[in-house]
């Protein structure tokens, strides 16, 4: 059995010494490694973790994400995808290659305000993030409501392989889009859909703690039956 | 028109500054905690009540005082008022544009004023004519002609060098009980000689009287002012970055020693204006 | 010559040379900013918040490699026994420059290129120190805003009155004592960001100052855990 160490931290606290060949959400000096955020530091055999319990969205290629737009030039949409730059869709991937501003209005096909799902086309520490629409289940959202929460706990409410989220699903027999940027889309019936805030907002405030899963099963078994 | 990104200092540049720090010189050849050539010229503007003009190394600066009748503040009714202000000249390099001033303007302008006014160079009630209705207002305004760093010493030296050389009017209250200028100009009475001394933190080591290139790449910056061998009256560290303890303890120190020799040395130039 | 200590050495509000003043502090408490705190030193009532990173306007104050970062101390109208005229002042601008120096040591700016963190330190209520409370607040608004630091920055002055180093000057002790020296640390890292004086300070006493206001900032800094304690590690044990 793998040693585990946790403990919960804040930015500059010691989270271990010695040499690891997974580190995140710390920094060196020498052999040992503090941390750079509020949150549970790991440390199993050769990887030394912080879990963060806050912070921004920093956008990754491939993340799918659920953005709103909120301009558009001539040749792109601006997406707001809840991190520290917009996100632009470019007219030329949705239309085609041969694309004409003056022919093809971008309006048509997304306005201002309207929500989709995407993906990171590609993002690095000189451009804004470039995002697509291409592929299965991306594209304008035409239904459903959405939550956010803070990006940092998307990991919980996916659940190892999904379970979490299938958990959620079977009970609200709602459908859920989670975006790697913090916002949800849940979409199905009125009472499904309280039923899934209430289990997005639980593992919300709760995500660090033990039992995680067991305390949302409760929750949403209990709303099932009927019980407030 | 240049901006201040002409500032950023070559590499190379920056490489041999460490590799001479860490023989114990800067790349101007002076030691760690040496000064550069300082000339302090008082009465340079003979229509101001004082004035003087310092050149530190390249940097350059002019400070003039105007003395005037002004109204004391309500909670101090028996004080002078001191106003000391600072101003980088758009002719003192490529990237100063004219305009209100920004943060580090304000920054530079309140250090000296602090490192002046905490000093207790002058006594305010000195100034003090009709207490509650009339005072004297002294004005000390420093215009930085030349930037090449440092401008905090260099603003503080003219500024102290044009206060110890001043003179201002003598006022009488008359039969009637009218305030009245007698016509006769009084030197300004002053306590003592504080000095300015900044220095700058590169590659852990500090340095005294950073030049403009040490500026851009140092870590942080103190400024402390002294008024004896052994004690301080103004300080602020500047600059984002940190010093360690044992760091400020070796500053104060040499804060202490340098404002002993630089005392010397404005003392002799305002003794050989004095004279003239 | 006013009377600030009594004859056994006690302050006007009773407090022992080395003692601060009661502190509470709250994390998170601004719901639209990124991150924010609330911080009570004695009398001072502090709020920060953090809004960031976020892109950069003007576009041209950008920085490639960097992050910006843009601090704001600003004291409200009726933060003061005089009310106090809401246009920024000199004094505010320099302060803001000074948190802001003493807070970007602590931070990895070089992780969010091209981006603005933004800082805003609002005193509502001011009773000297109030810097060295903003500095804390600030840090701590930082910190729940989930942004990349390498230490936390804990703040904390000491000074001089009647003659005797203290702890904490309130605005009273501040004015009519001898001498004033804010300071902020890094804690962990043992690194002094923050530091000014005024006043008559003997070689000596300065050492003594500087050394008692670094406890300070230590005891402040436990403060500070464990309000990021309360708001984050609250609900559960590891």
């Amino acid at each position: 059995m793998p040693e585990v160490k946790r403990k919960y931290v804040t930015p500059g606290e010691l989270v271990g010494k010695g040499k690891y060949n997974r580190t995140s959400n710390v920094y060196q000096i020498e052999d040992k490694f503090y941390s750079t955020r509020v949150g549970m530091a790991e440390v199993i055999n050769d990887s030394l973790r912080v879990i963060p319990l806050t912070g921004p969205y920093i956008p990754r290629e491939d993340d799918l994400v659920v953005g709103k737009i909120i301009d558009h030039s001539a040749f792109a949409w601006e997406v707001d995808i809840n991190s520290c730059f917009s996100g632009f869709l470019l007219a030329q991937s949705v239309f085609g290659r041969d694309y004409s501003p003056a022919r093809d209005s971008l309006t048509k096909k997304f306005a201002i305000g309207d929500l989709v799902t995407a993906k990171i086309l590609a993002f690095d520490r000189t451009r804004d993030p470039l995002l697509s629409v291409s592929g299965p289940g991306l594209g304008r959202i035409n239904q459903g409501e959405i939550v956010s929460i803070s990006p940092t706990k998307v990991p919980r409410v996916i659940g190892k392989k999904g379970a979490m989220i299938k958990t959620i699903e079977n009970y609200s027999k709602c459908r859920l889009t989670v975006g790697q940027n913090g916002l949800v889309i849940i979409s199905g019936n009125p009472e499904g859909i309280i039923l899934a805030k209430s289990a997005l907002d639980l593992i919300n405030h709760e995500a660090h703690t033990a039992d995680l899963t067991q305390k949302v099963q409760d929750l949403l078994s209990r709303l099932n039956n009927g019980e407030k | 028109m240049a901006s201040k990104k002409s500032l950023v200092v070559e590499y190379l540049k920056y490489e041999q500054m460490l590799k001479e720090i860490s023989k114990g010189k800067r790349i101007d050849g002076r030691k760690l905690l040496e000064t550069r050539p300082l000339s302090i010229e008082p009465g340079v503007i003979e229509k101001a009540n004082g004035s003087a003009k310092v050149t530190l190394g390249n940097t350059e600066v002019i400070a003039g005082i105007k003395i005037q009748t002004g109204v004391p503040f309500d909670d101090t009714p028996n004080k002078g008022l001191l106003i000391v202000t600072s101003e980088i000249l758009p002719i003192a390099a490529s990237w100063a544009e004219p305009g209100p001033p920004n943060a580090e303007v304000i920054e530079l302008a309140r250090v000296v004023d602090r490192g002046v006014r905490e000093s207790k160079i002058i006594e305010l009630t000195d100034f003090c004519i009709v207490e509650g209705k009339k005072v004297l207002a002294i004005f000390v305004d420093i215009s930085v002609l030349n930037v090449d760093g440092n401008l905090f010493d260099a603003a503080s030296y003219a500024a102290v060098a044009a206060l110890l050389t001043a003179k201002m009017p003598k006022y009488k209250i008359t039969k009637e009980g009218e305030i009245e200028d007698t016509g006769k100009q009084i030197p300004l009475v002053t306590k003592l000689i504080p000095v300015s001394t900044t220095m700058a933190l590169i590659n852990d080591t500090i340095v005294v009287d950073p030049t403009l290139d040490e500026e851009t790449v140092m870590e942080a910056r103190f400024t402390i002012t002294t008024t004896t061998k052994n004690s301080i009256c103004a300080g602020q560290k500047g600059f984002p970055g940190g010093f360690s303890l044992k760091q400020i303890e070796l500053a104060v120190d040499t804060a202490l020693k340098n404002g002993e020799s630089i005392r010397k040395k404005i003392k002799k130039s305002v003794e050989l204006a004095q004279k003239k | 010559m006013s009377k600030l200590l009594n004859s056994k050495n006690r302050r006007l509000d009773g407090r022992k040379l080395d003692e601060l003043r009661p502190i509470k502090m709250e994390v998170g408490v601004i719901d639209n900013a990124n991150g924010s705190a609330y911080i009570e030193f004695g009398r001072n009532k502090v709020m920060a918040a953090v809004y960031g990173p976020k892109d950069v306007h003007p576009k041209h104050m950008m920085k490639t490699e960097s992050a910006i970062l843009k601090c704001r101390y600003h004291m409200t109208p009726f933060s003061t026994g005089t009310r106090k005229n809401p246009a920024p002042s000199r004094r505010e601008t320099e302060i803001s420059k000074i948190i802001s120096e003493a807070l970007e040591p602590a931070i990895v700016m070089t992780d969010y290129p091209r981006t603005a963190i933004h800082v805003y330190v609002e005193i509502l209520q001011s009773d000297g120190g109030s810097r060295c409370a903003g500095v804390t607040a600030a840090s701590l608004a930082l910190a729940d805003a989930g942004i990349n630091m390498r230490d936390l920055t804990s703040g904390c002055a000491a000074g001089k009155i009647d003659g005797k180093v203290a702890l904490d000057l309130d605005e009273v002790e501040d004015m009519e004592g001898d001498a004033d020296l804010p300071m902020a640390i890094l804690p962990n890292l043992e690194k002094v960001t923050l530091l000014q004086l005024d006043g008559d300070f003997s070689h000596k006493e300065f050492i003594e100052a500087l050394k008692l206001a670094k406890k300070g900032c230590l005891k402040v800094y436990e403060m500070q855990r464990n309000a990021l304690n309360d708001k984050y590690f609250g609900n559960g044990k590891a």
